[in-house]
């Protein structure tokens, strides 16, 4: 019993701080849990800490003090040559979309696809299909420059989801879209979530939070509070 | 739809590889330039050392209780009759004359005791025992001594050889200097195209995709700059040995030789001027692949 509950926890921070160089700490003693199947939202004001504690869940920063486990395993231990096959079950929306500019719509979307090395001919059905749900099958052949922020917002989500992760990491994904379309992303997370994908979104969509009624992890001052 | 062909991961325009490819490339022609030389070094070699090798020089002095002629007629006896010799040709006055013409002038020689000359060729493959035979035309020849060349052909294999070290020292240099310019080219690509790097790591890329997504283009570029170094490289040699004075022995007989020489000797000189777009490729290739692995490395 307890090893089943050992591996359905995804994510296990323990008094994890981060500091970059010799600046003060962004993070102090963050403690959490997320067993898998779970959907939290991550709030609080700006330069709380939300994106630096995102960084840290997708591997872009090692904490200066803590640990972090991941799908069961401490993170300090991962051998980099791991890294990949580790992000592969990892999606990502990040705040500043980092979309490729010289790759069509479609080509960013099926991007972790590619380089996971599957075939064209494998995945066009399936990107096509999620453009379509994202309402970007008409941008599927233009290119990021051309698109307005919330087609760009979209398309992020998209090549997040695209590889359908274990792990979801939204960084203030409802930031440039409209209500109605919020609404309809964040009903794209919660049917992800539904099918097995653990969600961790982070908002200052007060509104989005309400509608999920999901649980809520508080960044103050680098400090987390669960509510 | 059917048939989209994705775009290229890493955008082409970003670190762009123009210069590299002009500086691969003359690189390639100096490359060229110094392989040429190393031929020719290596040939002028073997056919100095050969002939120097299959011939040796009997010498006799005019002494003054001595018919001359007669010790002439009696070295060529000995040398004839000593085994390892293959044949001798006794050189007259006049001969000896013109030999001595670059120092002396157009002048009669009458007056002065000119020595003699005796060509001999040796068997290459069974040469006479030298010792013996100086020995011999000493005691039986008056006036005589026996010249083998041997300081002269030591002295010029020496210079060959430093003439062929130098060269190699400028190839080994000409290679350093691409390892540098395709590793400080590498980094440029690497810098220009980072968010793309960052964004492919981010979604699970391995360091060896991402390097091969780069590299390819330093494969084609090493293969273009080496192509385009050896036939400036050959056209340079064409044009020396087609404008150069003939028979000159200067450096348009020397192209001449090295484009024109017999087949088997030009098939080899052609072979490894060939080298160079390869050797140029695999550098271009190898040390870009080696330097994206190191710096993704240091990428988390």
């Amino acid at each position: 019993m307890a090893a089943t509950h050992r591996s359905n926890r995804l994510v296990r921070l323990d008094n994890v701080g981060l500091r970059y160089g010799h600046g003060p700490e962004i993070l102090k003693n963050v403690s959490f849990r997320m067993e898998a199947g779970g959907f939290r939202f991550l709030t609080g004001p700006s330069g709380a800490g939300k994106t630096s504690l995102l960084r840290l869940l997708f591997l872009a920063l090692k904490p200066t003090r803590g640990m972090i486990r991941l799908f069961g395993e401490d993170v300090a231990a991962f051998d980099r040559a791991r890294l990949p096959l580790l992000r592969r079950r990892i999606g990502v929306v990040f705040q500043e979309f980092r979309l490729l500019d010289h790759l069509t719509t479609y080509d960013n979307v099926a991007l972790p696809l590619r380089v996971a090395g599957q075939r064209e001919s494998r995945y066009r059905a399936d990107v096509m299909d999620l453009l379509s749900w994202v309402g970007l099958a008409d941008q599927a052949w233009a290119y990021p420059p051309v698109l307005s922020g919330g087609e760009k917002q979209r398309a992020a989500i998209a090549r997040a989801v695209i590889g359908k992760p274990e792990l979801l990491l939204a960084d203030e994904p409802t930031g440039n879209v409209d209500p109605a379309l919020a609404r309809r992303l964040l009903h794209l997370f919660v049917e992800l979530n539904r099918l097995g994908t653990t969600v961790l979104i982070a908002t200052h969509d007060h509104k989005l939070v309400q509608q999920a009624k999901a649980p809520v992890l508080h960044l103050e001052r680098g400090e987390l509070r669960v509510r | 739809m059917k048939g989209h062909r994705p775009g290229p991961i890493i955008p082409a325009r970003a670190g762009s590889l123009k210069s590299l490819t002009v500086t691969m490339a003359v690189m390639c022609y100096l490359a060229c330039l110094a392989i040429g030389a190393l031929i020719l070094i290596n040939r002028a070699v073997v056919n100095w050392t050969g002939g120097l090798a299959r011939e040796v020089t009997v010498q006799v002095r005019q002494l003054q209780d001595a018919d001359i002629e007669a010790e002439l007629a009696k070295a060529d006896q000995l040398l004839q009759s000593f085994p390892g010799v293959a044949g001798t040709a006794i050189l007259d006055r006049d001969a000896g004359a013109k030999l001595l013409e670059p120092w002396l002038g157009n002048r009669n020689l009458d007056d002065l005791p000119v020595p003699r000359l005796i060509r001999v060729v040796v068997d290459a493959e069974a040469p006479p025992d030298y010792k013996t035979l100086a020995a011999a035309l000493e005691s039986e020849v008056k006036g005589a001594s026996l010249d083998t060349h041997r300081r002269w052909q030591a002295e010029l294999t020496r210079m060959a050889r430093a003439l062929s070290l130098l060269s190699y020292a400028v190839l080994l240099l000409i290679c350093v200097s691409a390892i540098a310019i395709v590793i400080f080219a590498t980094r440029t690509v690497l810098d220009a195209n980072r968010p793309v790097v960052d964004v492919l790591h981010l979604v699970g890329a391995k360091d060896s995709y991402i390097s091969r997504q780069i590299d390819g283009r330093f494969l084609k570029t090493g293969l273009w700059a080496g192509l385009i170094g050896v036939m400036l490289g050959l056209v340079t040699f064409l044009l020396l040995g087609l404008t150069g004075p003939e028979g000159a022995g200067g450096v348009a007989d020397a192209s001449r030789g090295l484009l024109f020489s017999a087949p088997e000797i030009a098939v080899w000189s052609y072979s490894v001027l060939l080298m160079v777009p390869v050797v140029a490729t695999l550098i271009s290739l190898i040390t870009s692949r080696v330097t994206l692995i190191r710096m993704l490395r240091d990428v988390r």
